[in-house]
C-alpha cells in the first residue's frame, strides 16, 4: 500500500511503502506540483531505490528553479537508505515539518 | 527453508512482500530487519526483471533462517550471465547536478548485508545474500 497526498501545511504526504510498483504513481504526483517544498515521511514505511529515483528527478528538477524538496520525519530504516546513498548531501533532511 | 516462484512483473512485488511477511512472522525475524531483507529482495528481483526483460520464466525467492543466521535468494532461469559484483559503482559524494537515477539499488544492498554472492549454472543466475540478526 501507498499513498501521496497534500497535507494540510502545503507538504507533501507519504504513507506505506514507496517501492517499483508504485514508484510511477509518486513521480506523476510530483510532477504535477510546480515547487513542493517538504516531504513528510512519518508514514513511510519503506524506500527502495525506485523511490529514491522520483526524489532525485524532483531534486534536479526544483534545482534548475533554485528550489529543493526538504525530507522530514524519515524513520531509522530510510535515513539509513538516505546516508548510504549519498542523498543526506543533495536533501536537507529534518526531524519535524 | 521456503521457496516460491513469482511472476516476472513489478507488479508481483506485493505478492513477493506478502510471502516474506510470512516468513518473518513464522521465524519471528526483528521489524528493523525486515525492511532490510525487503530492499534487498525487491532490488535484486526488479534488477532481473528490468535487464532480462524478453525472458517468460517465473523468478524464485527462497528464504531461509538458521539460528540468527537468515539468508536470502533469487533465481533468474534460462538467461546469461551477469555477475552484479561487477557492476560500477555509483559515487555518491557527486553534487546533484551530477547525480543520475538508477545504479544504487544493489550498491545499497552490498552495503546493507554481511555477505553477497553471485552463481552462474546451467544458464541459470543466482544471487544469495546473508545476514546475520543483530
Amino acid at each position: 500500500m501507498f499513498e501521496i497526498r497534500l497535507g494540510d501545511k502545503g507538504e507533501v504526504v507519504c504513507e506505506g511503502r514507496l517501492d517499483a510498483s508504485n514508484a510511477a504513481k509518486a513521480q506523476a504526483f510530483l510532477d504535477a506540483l510546480a515547487a513542493p517544498e517538504v516531504v513528510d515521511m512519518a508514514r513511510l514505511e519503506y524506500i527502495s531505490s525506485a523511490g529514491l529515483g522520483v526524489l532525485l528527478r524532483t531534486q534536479k528538477r526544483l534545482l534548475q528553479s533554485g528550489g529543493g524538496l526538504r525530507l522530514v520525519n524519515a524513520n531509522r530504516h530510510i535515513r539509513d537508505i538516505f546516508r548510504y546513498s549519498g542523498f543526506d548531501r543533495i536533501f536537507q533532511i529534518d526531524d519535524g515539518i | 527453508m521456503i521457496s516460491k516462484r513469482f511472476q516476472r512483473s513489478f507488479d508481483a512485488l506485493d505478492q513477493v512482500f506478502g510471502f516474506t511477511r510470512r516468513f518473518y512472522e513464522c521465524e519471528e525475524v526483528p521489524d528493523a530487519e525486515r525492511l532490510v531483507f525487503d530492499f534487498c529482495v525487491e532490488e535484486i528481483f526488479t534488477n532481473f526483471v528490468k535487464y532480462n526483460r524478453g525472458n517468460l520464466q517465473d523468478i524464485e525467492l527462497a528464504l531461509d533462517r538458521s539460528g540468527d543466521r537468515v539468508q536470502v535468494s533469487l533465481t533468474d532461469f534460462d538467461v546469461e550471465p551477469y555477475d552484479i559484483s561487477r557492476a560500477p559503482a555509483v559515487d555518491i559524494s557527486l553534487p546533484l547536478a551530477k547525480r543520475e537515477p538508477g545504479g544504487l539499488g544493489l550498491q545499497l544492498v552490498r552495503r546493507l548485508v554481511d555477505e553477497l554472492t553471485y552463481d552462474y549454472t546451467n544458464r541459470q543466475s543466482r544471487i544469495t545474500v546473508t545476514k546475520n540478526l543483530r
